[in-house]
């Protein structure tokens, strides 16, 4: 049977597959085919992503040996569709790759030679369990988790196009998602805040809450933006803006590529030209906005001062103009001066605000061209998702975004919940449930344990929308601690090569920013202060030469602030560090749900030759000398534990004892960053 | 060709592909073949960047672009407008209708040229005395004289003219063809983009990008400083037989416990004695003491202005001679007046950029030919609009990307015509109108690429370079 949810006047209609029926306003239901006034086919309405969310048992099994293997409900789903086939899961991972393999999963960093060693001795039941929970309430955990969500919203802070003009309070976003992560903030209002932070009603004293909201809805504002000099197409403009705003929500939240109705109906997925306008109109009214942080005495004190100083700028540039050759030096010293003496701009939140005054009206566009209006429309959630012959809101709803939220956020709604599990479990294991994790639609992967996927969304919204409560039944399973090696991997290959059933762990290469953290860490470099400002590191000259305005990129002065976590560098669309580019971190400019991982000779150039990579052997090289002392031995065994977690093979230990008789410690030390222990985690 | 997301799927595809054509085969007499051809899968198993085949036979296997970046003028260059010399001064007449513009003024003016244009080669083509030595190549050039595209600031043109989108963030041709076709060479990098020294360009890094695709397909920038490559140079005091040791000895760690047959490990292990090739052998590139007195003055080196151009152009033949599958020299950088931007003074600024680049292109032409490498080198050249009819100011003109010129040699392109045509004031492209989406089609089409075919996943979609449409530029081949 259908439900129907009202809420706000929005509803959400989700359709039981095995009976297909649409609700009208009583409740009562209707004929299984389409209706009069549905316009969408049986078939539409049915599909795996938008009927509601079954509620299933997990398998029971009758073998004992299949029973002693279930350790979590995930693994009843697993065991049984490997059974279907015949496959058998791999035996346990051993603890030090077990070890390992949760630290960069929860931490993106790597154990401590001290962790692995603990972990190794401890063999009490308990050990596992309390590492996962030590793990997920360490702050290293929202670092590596937001980086997640940095990658689906296509997090930077600058505006990229030609200007590529800096949001210089932009972080605060990133620094919300890092502690909205490790607070396990129920997702529901993880949702709500991104959409629609700035309509929340606090109470006067909850200073902290409005602020963290308001922080949160400069989601809207991430996207790239065109900025142009001369004759600003406004209109033009303003409907780019909205688009970035209404293709991300699509992606983001319902894993739908709603970008594709932007031009004509959707090519693949019932979703009409007619909702996405009509999505985008919860936008309308949507405006940029820096809310000053500072008093307002403050903020007056600021102007006059900066006023004072641009006013003798003026006056100076002026005097240059006409000055002797002996005059404008003195003039331009003074210049410098005057410039240096600008107040530094005071502290804002970025966020956005609705101005309904300037609210843009919303037309269907031919081909999505601004200048083929079509029907005017107004705000209406998607049809498929709604009930059929449901009219659209009024355009004078007072907060538009929030009733959008309220919307995603109704616990029956069939998509957000699989879409958030199935990040979740795209982490974790290197693939999600459904392999398209941005999409949803027919055109995207069907689910490889659908049960599975239903029984994790379920324990999502009952959990309160508990990401961490998600975490740790994935953790806490035997499918997780599989090892990577199989051993009859070949027969295993012949009837699920992409490892779809999970019959192993799935190996997978360090992420960009884990490969950078990890060298600072194993280096002991690494800079573990938490949030704050985007850090710019010294990059090469030529690098800032390309950017359109090279006076952007400033160096931040503390040398120490260099070696911070990877998160906390300032995200240029205009500048990646070409490390982290080398090693595919996402361009920035569109939502990446799916990292690749791409094995490519500039990458080994890198390693090698590269600054980074050899400042830090030079490190990891004298770390080495005063930790293991003058043994060779010792020092090979050290670098081992260090980096890969493991003592070396014979094989591996004779290779370095005998590369070390004659060559540098350093080289050794580059080499180290070098290897597949250190490079990937099994 | 359906291609996905994961480069490790990618892999394991290509296994199960030749799996299945291996095994089976007992015979002696065929062991030596599949000894060879086991080799041959290993590197195309193992490189994700080795040579691929086409989709049909290719015409061309490189392309050189000279981007002329800010946007050259269609009517000092390629298109003589006689009509418009005549209604300098005027307003402009209402039948040849609106263009939007970034910076001109509702009572502009008409703004005649300066420049001369004569009849070149067997052909007869127009070519302005801007271009006196492209003009003596203009049998081997194919004029494009209907060229449009979508927007009229640089840094969206830039995108669509790179990557068919008005926005960052997709694959720029050039990633586009070597994800298609892989690379011919083993030690150099593939797709190369040399910037001009002068500085940025509006759209940035992200034009030249790979956008969604595997870094394996990104650019690699030439620099105009000691180290042209990054990281090709070793650290200061490692030496070659060194730094042989180290990658000797990361190989030797790495095969002690690795599985054998794994792909993976043995790709990154390959990669790692590419790097070290290429440390080694790329540097020749830049090495052009062994080039002759003659070659180096057919393309103006070591002479002021065109030295610099020169030098790259001479660098992108060198590379082609390599095997370099896609080339970007781009001319002009920083303000707009480097480049071909010519708001203010149209006469002083084309003569400026023309005199640096025009003898470098010719040569280009002139030098890939006699090595016999223009039938399998395809140019193409342009900015990312032209310039308005009507002046800007006094003596400058806007941008203007509703009708323009490019052109496009070599590479199966047949040389000596003029394809398209703009109107009688150089406005409006209104005969054989041509988008960038189709010279990205025909170029594809000369590398023996199907447009269709080339896809990659994304969001959802099947993405590809020419967005939904694209045309072969038939009348050209």
């Amino acid at each position: 049977m259908s439900r129907v949810l009202d809420l706000l006047g929005f509803s959400v209609v989700c359709m039981v597959s095995t009976c297909a029926v649409a609700a009208d306003n009583t409740g009562e239901g209707r004929s299984a085919n389409r209706s009069a006034d549905d316009e969408y086919s049986v078939s539409e309405r049915n599909h795996w992503s938008f009927v509601e969310r079954s509620n299933p048992l997990p398998p029971m099994f009758a073998s004992e040996s299949d029973r002693n293997w279930i350790r979590s409900p995930i693994d009843a789903f697993v065991l049984r569709q490997l059974r279907k086939t015949g496959l058998r899961p791999a035996p346990p991972a051993d603890r030090r790759t077990l070890i390992r393999r949760i630290y960069f999963d929860l931490t993106g960093l790597p154990p401590t030679a001290d962790a692995v060693q603990q972990f190794v001795q401890d063999d009490s039941p308990e050990a596992y369990e309390n590492f996962v929970d030590e793990l997920l309430t360490s702050p290293e955990y929202g670092e590596r988790w937001g980086q997640h969500w940095l990658d689906v919203v296509r997090f930077a802070e600058t505006e990229g196009f030609e200007y590529d003009r800096h949001h210089a309070d932009a972080w605060r976003f990133r620094d919300y998602v890092v502690d909205a992560f490790n607070s396990d903030k129920p997702y529901n209002q993880f949702i709500t805040e991104q959409l629609a932070g700035d309509e929340l009603e606090f109470s006067p004293d909850d200073e902290i809450g409005r602020r963290t909201a308001q922080v949160a809805a400069g989601f809207h504002r991430l996207g790239p933006i065109r900025r142009n000099a001369g004759n600003p197409e406004v209109a033009f403009s303003r409907n780019e803006v909205l688009t970035e705003m209404t293709n991300i929500v699509g992606t983001t939240f319902l894993g739908l590529t709603l970008g594709c109705a932007r031009c004509h109906d959707h090519m693949y997925d019932p979703i009409r030209q007619k909702d996405y306008y009509q999505l985008q109109a919860f936008m309308a009214a949507t405006h940029d906005v820096e809310i000053p942080l500072a008093d307002e005495q403050t903020r007056n004190r600021w102007q006059e001062k900066t006023k004072q100083v641009e006013a003798e700028i003026d006056r100076l540039t002026t005097a240059i103009e006409t000055a002797s050759e002996q005059d404008r030096s003195r003039l331009n010293e003074q210049l410098e001066k005057s410039r240096a003496q600008l107040p530094a701009r005071l502290p804002a939140l970025f966020s956005v605000k609705n101005d309904f005054s300037n609210r843009t009206a919303i037309h269907l566009l031919e081909a999505g061209d601004e200048f083929k209006k079509g029907i005017p429309v107004g705000m209406r959630t998607l049809g498929i998702l709604s009930r059929a012959g449901e009219s659209a809101n009024p355009p004078d709803l007072s907060n538009p975004r929030l009733g959008l939220a309220r919307w995603i956020t109704n616990p029956t709604h069939p998509l957000p919940a699989r879409v958030m599990v199935n990040r979740i479990w795209h982490y974790h294991f290197g693939r999600g449930i459904v392999s398209t994790v941005n999409d949803f639609g027919f055109n995207g992967d069907e689910p490889s344990h659908p049960e599975l996927l239903d029984y994790l969304a379920e324990r999502f919204v009952s959990n309160g929308w508990s990401v961490k409560s998600i975490h740790r039944l994935i953790l806490l399973s035997n499918t997780y601690q599989q090892s990577s090696i199989h051993p009859a991997e070949h027969h295993a290959k012949t009837i699920d090569a992409q490892n779809r059933l999970l019959w192993r762990f799935r190996r997978r290469r360090l992420e960009a920013e884990e490969i950078r953290d990890a060298m600072l860490a194993v280096s002991n470099r690494l800079n573990r202060q938490i949030g704050g400002p985007g850090i710019m590191v010294p990059v090469e000259q030529e690098m800032i030469d390309l950017l359109y305005k090279p006076t952007q990129w400033q160096v931040t002065e503390d040398v120490t602030q260099h070696d911070r976590r990877s998160i906390y560098l300032v995200a240029k669309r205009n500048l990646r560090l070409p490390f982290l580019e080398v090693f595919d971190q996402p361009d920035l400019q569109t939502s990446c749900g799916t990292r690749v991982a791409s094995t490519h000779a500039p990458q080994a150039l890198e390693m090698l030759n590269g600054k980074l990579s050899n400042e830090l052997a030079s490190t990891f090289a004298e770390r080495l000398r005063i930790e293991a002392g003058d043994d060779i031995a010792d020092r090979i065994h050290l670098a081992f534990l260090i980096t890969t977690g493991c003592p070396p093979t014979e094989q591996q230990e004779t290779a370095a004892a005998e590369f070390l008789k004659a060559e540098p410690l350093h080289e050794f030390a580059l080499a180290m960053f070098s290897l597949n222990g250190f490079l990937y985690v099994d | 060709m359906l291609l996905n997301v994961s480069e490790n799927m990618l892999d394991s595809r290509r296994r199960e592909f030749l799996r299945d054509s291996c095994c089976g085969l007992g015979s002696v007499a065929l062991a030596t073949m599949l000894e060879t051809e086991r080799a041959q899968a290993e590197t195309r198993r193992t490189n994700p960047l080795s040579a691929k085949p086409s989709h049909f036979s290719p015409r061309a296997t490189s392309v050189i672009f000279l981007f002329m970046s800010g946007g050259p003028s269609q009517i000092e260059t390629f298109d003589p407008k006689p009509l418009l010399n005549k209604l300098d001064g005027q307003p402009r007449p209402a039948e040849f209708q609106e263009a939007k513009y970034q910076r001109i003024r509702k009572d502009a003016k008409l703004l005649g040229s300066k420049r001369r244009f004569r009849q070149h080669g067997d052909s007869g083509i127009d070519v302005s005395d801007l271009f006196p030595y492209t003009a003596h190549c203009v049998d081997d050039i194919a004029v494009l004289r209907g060229c449009y595209g979508d927007k009229v600031v640089h840094s969206a043109a830039q995108y669509e003219l790179f990557s068919g989108r008005t926005f960052p963030g997709f694959p720029a041709m050039g990633s586009w063809g070597l994800y298609g076709l892989g690379s011919e060479s083993e030690s150099l990098p593939a797709y190369v983009v040399m910037p001009d020294p002068d500085g940025a360009l509006e759209a940035g890094q992200p034009m030249y990008a790979n956008g969604f695709l595997p870094a394996t397909y990104q650019p690699t920038m030439f620099g105009s400083g000691q180290s042209p490559v990054r990281n090709l140079e070793m650290p200061p005091g490692v030496t070659s037989s060194q730094r042989r040791k180290t990658v000797n000895l990361i190989r030797e760690l790495n095969q002690a416990n690795a599985n054998p047959g794994d792909d993976e490990l043995a790709a990154r292990i390959r990669a790692y004695d590419l790097a070290f090739r290429m440390q080694t052998q790329a540097p020749e590139i830049f090495d052009i003491s062994g080039e002759t007195k003659e070659t180096l003055e057919l393309y103006g080196v070591g002479v002021e202005p065109t030295d610099d151009y020169g030098r790259r152009c001479l660098l992108a033949r060198r590379l082609v001679e390599q095997g370099v599958r896609f080339t970007v020299v781009v001319s002009g950088g920083g303000p707009g007046n480097l480049q071909w931007d010519a708001h203010n003074d149209i006469e002083e600024n084309h003569l400026r950029m023309a005199a640096q680049t025009d003898q470098p292109v010719a040569a280009l032409l002139t030098d890939l030919r006699r090595r016999g490498l223009l039938e399998t080198t395809l140019i193409l050249w342009g900015g990312e609009f032209g310039r308005s009819p009507e002046a800007q100011g006094r003596k400058g003109r806007d941008h203007h990307n509703v009708g323009f010129t490019m052109w496009m040699a070599g590479g199966g392109i047949k040389g000596g015509q003029v394809l398209g045509a703009t109107d009688e004031i150089g406005m409006h492209a209104v005969e054989n109108r041509c988008h960038f989406r189709d010279i990205h089609t025909t170029i594809l089409h000369q590398l023996g690429l199907e447009q269709e075919e080339l896809t990659y996943l994304h969001e959802g979609r099947q993405e590809r370079l020419t967005l939904i449409e694209g045309r072969v530029l038939e009348q050209i081949l």
